[in-house]
């Protein structure tokens, strides 16, 4: 179980690329509908605490609990159909499959869920609709502005109605203006749904939009500002 | 802090402008860190292959010139006035055997003095009763595998014979110095060793043919391919090349830029295509393909093809990317593909499809007097077929998956990457394509002129599967050599035909300068059976053979032998009289005349047939015998164990195989060298395929680490590159099948054929079917591993 009221806790994680630890004992903990900003100097952990966290890369030692389960006792099918179900993604960029329309890569992960493809693409459209980007539905990625992207992206993360989000840089591809805006729609659509978020940013005006803060440092996290 | 000069120096131009940016691309390619080197590497492989292959190509006309020289080197040979014997003497006779199905070349050798010639591979003549081999021979007489050769070759093995006397490094050869007087009749008086090449047979103008399209078949791949190869990486150049637009490269200079960056690929494949090529070299000794190998030193490009090859590659990796740049408009701000955005044009790309064809069949069937330039046209429209189906190929895709329906996700990300980037899909697959069509005409032509070039040889390997011939001697002694073929290991069954030659009995009549003959064989009942149709036979029986062969040869075997009249059994067989005093033999009264058979070795023999009971085999004069075996399939070695035995009877007794069919020299030649060039050829494919399908892995690394990060399964992905290879391949296995088909109509056309061969159709689809799922097999692991979550990282 994870501490008390937290939907998401890591303790002790430690993991290495070589001989260079990225985390040393790191612990965080989210609890339902919070926002928490990761924030750090370039190369200090950030990317990889979210990829622990999300069940993309295993820690070398430490735990990552989520509800009722330990993610680093789950086989890899097991943690995938668990960031199929129950996690969202937004990244910096790339992360749109560019043959498909943007209609197409919302109702992505729900067809992988198992989803009917009719079903998917019309919830895929609501959250489109929601996130102000529904007249570019039928335009593939390549076709569309960075800002739209983005938020095609969040619609993508938002629309299988995950209990955590992850958001590695999600506006760090993006001017101030797109950026907030993305940040803005992001937020409110989590907080809606009571989705927990870890954002990964370096950006302190993004960070502004977080409950919390957290800053990695040496492969270690501390805690630093509350701000809501 | 200086300022910028006011006078700046004017900018390079011409040859100059070309020079600098092209040597820019090169730095930027030589210099682009890991991820540059990676792409520079996979280009590198993909060329270096189609280097090796082609500097492989460009060997083989010194290689066959290399084994076809040290061939007539050894040839035993004179000419129509025969050498007296001499100090500088040699008699030679051909001791070839075979073992387990595989030729070993021999000579049995009889110096008639201190200065005969030697043979070639060897400084001095092995001892008497000893013999000179080959390296491969002497392993293989050393290993357990031989014990059976050992048999048929106990000599001591006191020489070895050096590479100029082998045809290739892992020839089974010997030379055996008699310890006795070879006979001239048996062999050979030489005063040198070796005879002319026969390369002056003029070879048809449809086997030319054939080795033109065969060139083109096998070469049109490797081009496709090389061309594919350089484009590896397009995408990520081009968005660098944007980057140089930004900072104020024109569009030109960028172009050159990329030539620049190519080149040096280019450059890099010829590099390591030498050196595999090099390295495969010292290796050709050690490895065979469809019985042919080769000592490094024959493998040896002509160096007018290996300077083509040198300059072509360069060239055409500057060919390809300006002409593949023409449909890329690179702003500063991006990459814009004009070709997405229109419609692939059908009207230029049909009439190079059908135009090969088309010229085979105006240019009608070849005329055997024109050697040479009635092929011209069938490789001109052989090139133009395949270029077809790379030009069509990319249209037929882009036309079906635009057609295609939605489905599970693995067929939805598959489908939607095609119609997005049909043009990448296509490249992947069409040197496969390529390579199926030419195979599949080149085969149809193949086993249309088969008919041509392999003959019936009229043996029956039904009726027995050996012979074993015993030459002339006493009739006991035949019989004693007989019954010991009979009852070796690997008999089933041993019919024995003892031949000699009688004549008429009586004085000479008028008008007659010798005795007229005729042949007699002796065996049992069921001997005769397979040389005549007996009938009714006993022991004691005996027939005239007088219908199934000339009315003439039937009339003499009358004249001759008459039943109840008497032959003359020892009679010369230049006049007919008797050598010593007159053996006669009468023809049993009811002597019945019958109809010759055609034997399982395809002999008919008119004369007299008489069973032992009826005639005496040792009162024949020189009587010489052959056995007709049916070989018991049951025992492993059944036919060395017969060679060991003939072996055993003398130099002069031999085994041969029955067979049904023979293949002309030339065509068997020029059917091994292709398919020598086929196997090579579809090893280069399917190595090409698969690096082609890494590489585009490779570029799409970042989005499938973000597909698996949202839960994408992996056997999805998987699936989804199987579909995104099957659906190109199975469009461009029809569109080959119905280019093949074409060619090949054409081709037979040419040869004078119509008849089309079915079944030698879809082995190659299949082939290439089952190739490219291998080749999806083997580059699982790669997407496993571009799947890993490294791709996410941004910093």
């Amino acid at each position: 179980m994870t501490p008390s009221g937290s939907l998401l806790h890591a303790g002790g994680l430690y993991k290495a690329y070589g001989a260079t630890p990225a985390l040393d004992g790191a612990e965080f903990s989210i609890h339902p509908g919070e926002v928490v900003a990761v924030l750090g100097p370039s190369g200090s952990g950030k990317s990889t605490l979210l990829h622990c966290l999300a069940g993309i890369i295993q820690p070398d030692r430490g735990t990552v609990r989520y509800g009722d389960h330990d993610l680093t006792a789950m086989t890899d099918a097991e943690r995938s159909a668990l960031r199929r179900g129950d996690f969202g993604f937004v990244f910096q960029f790339g992360q749109l499959v560019p043959e498909l329309t943007c209609l197409e890569n919302v109702a992505l992960p729900m067809r992988l869920a198992g989803t009917a493809r009719k079903a998917a693409e019309a919830h895929a459209r609501e959250w489109l609709e929601r996130l102000e980007v529904d007249p570019v539905a039928g335009r593939r990625p390549g076709e569309v502005s960075g800002g739209q992207g983005q938020r095609v992206a969040v619609a993508r993360a938002l629309a299988t109605r995950p209990r955590v989000i992850f958001a590695d840089e999600p506006t760090g591809a993006l001017d101030s203006l797109n950026g907030e805006r993305v940040m803005g729609l992001l937020t409110e659509a989590a907080r809606a749904t009571r989705a927990a978020v870890v954002l990964v940013t370096h950006e302190t005006r993004v960070a502004a939009y977080s409950d919390r803060e957290v800053v990695v440092r040496d492969g270690k996290v501390r805690e630093a500002v509350t701000t809501g | 802090m200086t300022r910028p000069p006011h006078h700046r120096p004017a900018p390079p131009h011409g040859p100059a402008v070309w020079l600098r940016d092209l040597g820019m691309g090169l730095r930027f390619a030589a210099a682009g860190g890991r991820e540059g080197w990676t792409r520079t590497l996979l280009t590198a492989v993909g060329v270096g292959l189609g280097v090796l292959l082609l500097l492989g190509a460009a060997s083989v006309p010194h290689l066959m010139e290399g084994r076809q020289e040290r061939a007539m080197a050894r040839q035993i040979l004179n000419g129509d006035d025969p050498p007296r014997a001499s100090e500088r003497t040699v008699i030679a006779m051909d001791a070839d055997t075979t073992y387990h199905d595989q030729r070993v070349f021999g000579l049995r050798l009889y110096p008639e003095g201190k200065r005969a010639p030697l043979p070639p591979g060897v400084t001095a003549y092995p001892r008497p009763g000893t013999m000179a081999v080959s390296p491969a021979l002497r392993d293989l007489l050393a290993s357990p595998d031989g014990a059976l050769l050992r048999e048929r070759l106990p000599y001591v093995i006191t020489g070895t014979i050096a590479d100029p006397g082998l045809v290739g490094p892992k020839e089974l050869a010997y030379y055996l110095t008699s310890d006795v007087p070879l006979k001239t009749e048996d062999g050979f008086r030489l005063t040198h060793f070796g005879a002319d090449a026969f390369g002056d047979q003029p070879m048809s103008p449809t086997l030319l043919m054939l080795i033109f399209i065969a060139c083109v078949v096998l070469l049109m791949p490797v081009a496709v391919f090389i061309a594919t190869a350089i484009r590896f990486g397009g995408d990520r150049r081009d968005r660098r090349l944007a980057a140089l637009r930004l900072v104020g490269a024109d569009v030109a200079t960028t172009r050159r830029i990329a030539a620049g960056e190519a080149l040096f690929g280019a450059l890099c494949g010829l590099a390591l295509g030498t050196a595999l090529f090099l390295l495969c070299r010292t290796y050709a000794g050690s490895v065979t393909l469809w019985d042919i190998n080769a000592f490094p030193s024959d493998v040896t490009p002509l160096p007018a093809l290996a300077a083509l090859i040198a300059v072509a590659v360069p060239v055409a990796a500057l060919a390809v990317t300006l002409f593949t740049l023409r449909g890329v408009a690179i702003e500063p701000l991006g990459v814009v593909r004009g070709r997405t955005a229109r419609r692939r044009r059908l009207w230029w790309r049909l009439p190079l499809l059908v135009g090969g064809p088309a010229i085979l069949l105006v240019s009608g069937p070849l005329d055997p007097r024109e050697r040479g330039v009635g092929a011209y046209p069938a490789a001109v429209g052989a090139a133009l077929t395949l270029c077809g189906v790379t030009a069509v190929l990319p249209w037929v895709i882009e036309a079906v998956v635009g057609r295609l329906g939605r489905g599970p996700v693995a067929w939805q990300l598959a489908v939607r990457r095609l119609q997005l980037s049909g043009g990448t899909a296509a490249r992947a697959v069409s040197g496969i394509c390529v390579a199926v069509a030419g195979a599949l005409a080149l085969q149809l032509l193949v086993s249309a002129l088969q008919s041509d070039f392999v003959t019936r040889t009229g043996q029956d390997s039904g009726r027995a599967q050996m012979t074993v011939s015993l030459p002339e001697s006493t009739g006991a002694a035949l019989r004693r050599a007989a019954d010991r073929v009979a009852t070796t290991e690997g008999v089933r069954t041993a019919h024995t035909l003892v031949g000699a030659t009688v004549a008429r009995s009586g004085p000479l009549r008028k008008g007659e300068k010798f005795a007229p003959g005729a042949s007699v064989i002796v065996g049992d009942c069921a001997a005769l059976r397979e040389v005549a149709q007996t009938g009714a036979c006993h022991d004691g029986d005996a027939f005239l053979a007088t219908r199934g062969g000339l009315a003439v040869d039937a009339a003499t075997i009358r004249e001759v032998a008459r039943p109840g009249g008497k032959v003359l059994l020892n009679a010369d067989g230049d006049t007919g009289k008797p050598l010593g005093t007159p053996r006669l033999w009468t023809v049993p009264p009811g002597t019945r005349e019958i109809a010759a058979r055609k034997d399982p070795t395809g002999q008919t023999s008119l004369g007299i047939l008489a069973t032992p009971g009826a005639l005496d085999l040792t009162r024949l004069q020189d009587p010489s015998a052959r056995v007709l075996i049916r070989t018991d399939p049951a025992v492993p070695d059944g036919e060395e164990h017969i060679r060991n035995a003939a072996a055993a009877l003398g130099p002069d007794a031999s085994a041969s195989t029955v067979r049904d069919t023979e293949s002309d020299a030339q065509f068997a030649s020029v059917h091994t060298g292709l398919l020598l060039g086929s196997t090579v050829t579809m090893a280069l494919v399917a190595a090409g395929l698969l690096v082609t399908t890494v590489e585009q892995l490779r570029e799409r690394r970042r989005l499938l680490s973000v597909l698996v990060a949202f839960g994408t399964r992996r056997s999805t992905l998987a699936w989804s590159v199987l579909w995104q290879t099957a659906v190109p391949i199975v469009l461009g296995l029809a569109l080959a099948v119905a280019a093949g088909l074409g060619l090949g109509a054409g081709l037979l056309r040419s040869a004078g054929k119509a008849a089309y061969d079915w079944s030698a159709i879809w082995p190659l689809p299949l082939a290439a079917g089952l190739l490219v799922l291998l080749v999806t097999v083997l580059s699982l692991p790669s997407l496993w591993r571009l799947m890993r979550p490294d791709g996410l990282r941004t910093e």
